[in-house]
């Protein structure tokens, strides 16, 4: 247990390096919010919806700022994958999967944190509809942290499905960008989900991917309601551990059928 | 062996060596045709929701999201050295290399990397304007197929030079900025819609520094049978020379900054 808090805690201040990397990320993520919130404006325009364009924006704003979380991936692990030396790995005395799982949550919760903090802050002083809102209420957005959390779980037990098939295929970009941009369709960061067609949403806001950050941006803005928050945040862990079961079963089929690259 | 013929052969020396693993090509393109599928998932999502864009009916939209997709596509397909490539090249010293053999940098970058994985996108790019077309009834005249294949040639020069902005700071850096990744990538999601929806500082943002409105949506609004900012038709002709003149001041700033290389070694 303690190897894991180590790596953990080594992660987290490797990821604390990065300041210019981070700099670079929000800059960018700020000019993609902006540039949705003013094409969202603009729609409403035309056609005004059921939905406030205050919640759109709010939407658009927690999806840009945790975006890190979806897209960070574990270096490393593509390289040990593919020169081989991911049989040094084979000879720790840790389980494997809970290792790279610790590495990849550490780094996921600390990129995301430190490109989110500061631009869900700076999004807070925009004017109102361009920027966030408050959250719906106090209990919202205690619930919206705990589905965050959770999301987080889902993300990292996604992110090691993910791994298990390059360790298969050893090619880390096709197997990779195609679930990768599964993700960002049907997380709702390219269009957000409370803006796709109502009789999709059913079945949308029941896969996994809509646990990641649509659950709790949805409990964060009022649009799930406090008392539907148990059954939202179940949900949630129930993903989490299936996601994360699959992951376990998938890599210790791999690591009995292991193929090391190179010499 | 001039330029273009030293190109075309690269080019069929990489297809070739794309080809060798055609189970991974196979699957590469697929993930970016569910990739571009994505995009225009989206485009389709919000006009089914929408209707419409200010004055810009579902079909417009349609259209200009096509002509994006085509411009951004044709120039990863033909430019990779460029648009993906360089940053690599400058940081394991590769560039070194280059340095030496009797060629222009520019033309030997261009030739040492293409994507074809981005055909399907090209195509779905393709689909996206016919069914544009088609929607809003465009009467198509020669003038017309002129302008539309003006634009799509000068919105490649012009994402080509932004992308090179990206080289030179990369010549002094080593390090690749991501900033510049605003002004392309997020100019390729800007600018899949009409630029006069936006406000101002994002107007004069890709007007001016980036113009994408220039290149792509003066002529596209001419082509639809409508008019950008209330300019009138001869502009559609002359506005998309812009991203010739954006490319070659790239091309020249490019030149010099390459007098400041210094190796990384290795």
């Amino acid at each position: 247990m303690r190897a894991y808090i180590s790596v953990f805690r080594m992660r987290i201040k490797m990821e604390l390096q990065y300041r210019g990397a981070m700099i670079g990320g929000i800059v960018c993520q700020m000019f993609f919010g902006i540039v949705l919130v003013a094409l969202y404006h603009a729609l409403y325009e035309s056609k005004a919806q059921a939905m406030p364009i205050e919640q759109v924006s709010t939407y658009v704003w927690l999806q840009q700022a945790f975006f890190r979380m979806m897209v960070a991936t574990d270096p490393d692990l593509n390289d040990k994958i593919k020169n081989g030396s991911i049989s040094y790995d084979l000879c720790r005395p840790v389980n494997m999967y809970t290792f790279y799982y610790i590495r990849v949550a550490a780094q996921k919760l600390m990129g995301s944190l430190m490109r989110g903090i500061p631009m869900i802050i700076v999004t807070f002083l925009l004017p109102k509809g361009w920027g966030i809102t408050l959250p719906a209420s106090g209990g919202g957005l205690f619930c919206g942290l705990i589905a965050l959390f959770l999301g987080l779980l889902c993300m990292c037990a996604l992110e090691n499905i993910t791994m298990a098939f390059t360790m298969r295929t050893l090619d880390s970009r096709g197997m990779q960008s195609l679930l990768n941009l599964l993700m960002v369709t049907l997380s709702g960061n390219l269009l957000p989900l409370t803006l796709f067609p109502d009789s999709w949403q059913k079945v949308i806001t029941m896969l996994p991917y809509a646990q990641l950050l649509d659950a709790p941006i949805r409990l964060y803005s009022g649009e799930y309601l406090i008392s539907e928050a148990p059954l939202i945040l179940l949900r949630q862990a129930g993903w989490a551990l299936i996601l994360i079961l699959i992951g376990v079963w998938f890599w210790e089929q791999n690591r009995k059928k292991m193929i090391i690259q190179g010499g | 062996m001039n330029t273009v013929h030293l190109y075309l052969r690269s080019m069929g020396m990489l297809l070739k060596s794309h080809l060798q693993y055609p189970a991974s090509f196979i699957m590469q393109t697929l993930a970016q045709l569910v990739m571009e599928g994505g995009e225009m998932l989206a485009v389709i999502l919000v006009i089914d929701r929408f209707e419409s864009l200010k004055e810009w009916s579902g079909g417009n939209l349609f259209f200009f999201f096509g002509l994006m997709s085509v411009s951004f596509y044709i120039t990863e397909f033909f430019g990779r050295g460029i648009t993906g490539n360089f940053p690599s090249m400058v940081r394991s010293g590769q560039l070194d290399s280059l340095l030496l053999r009797p060629r222009g940098i520019l033309t030997q970058v261009l030739c040492s990397g293409t994507d074809p994985r981005r055909i399907t996108c090209i195509a779905v790019g393709v689909a996206s304007l016919v069914m544009g077309s088609n929607l809003s009834d465009v009467s198509w005249s020669i003038p017309k197929v002129l302008v539309l294949a003006e634009s799509i040639l000068m919105s490649c020069l012009l994402i080509l030079g932004l992308f090179m902005i990206e080289c030179i700071f990369c010549i002094h850096s080593v390090k690749s900025v991501e900033l510049v990744n605003a002004l392309t990538y997020g100019g390729r999601s800007a600018c899949q819609y009409p630029i006069d929806i936006y406000p101002k500082p994002l107007k004069i943002l890709f007007s001016v520094v980036a113009p994408f409105a220039l290149t792509m949506h003066v002529p596209a609004a001419y082509i639809l049978g409508k008019s950008l900012y209330g300019w009138p038709v001869w502009t559609a002709f002359i506005t998309p020379l812009s991203g010739a003149v954006v490319f070659f001041v790239m091309v020249m700033l490019f030149n010099r900054g390459i007098k400041f290389y210094r190796s990384t070694g290795s």
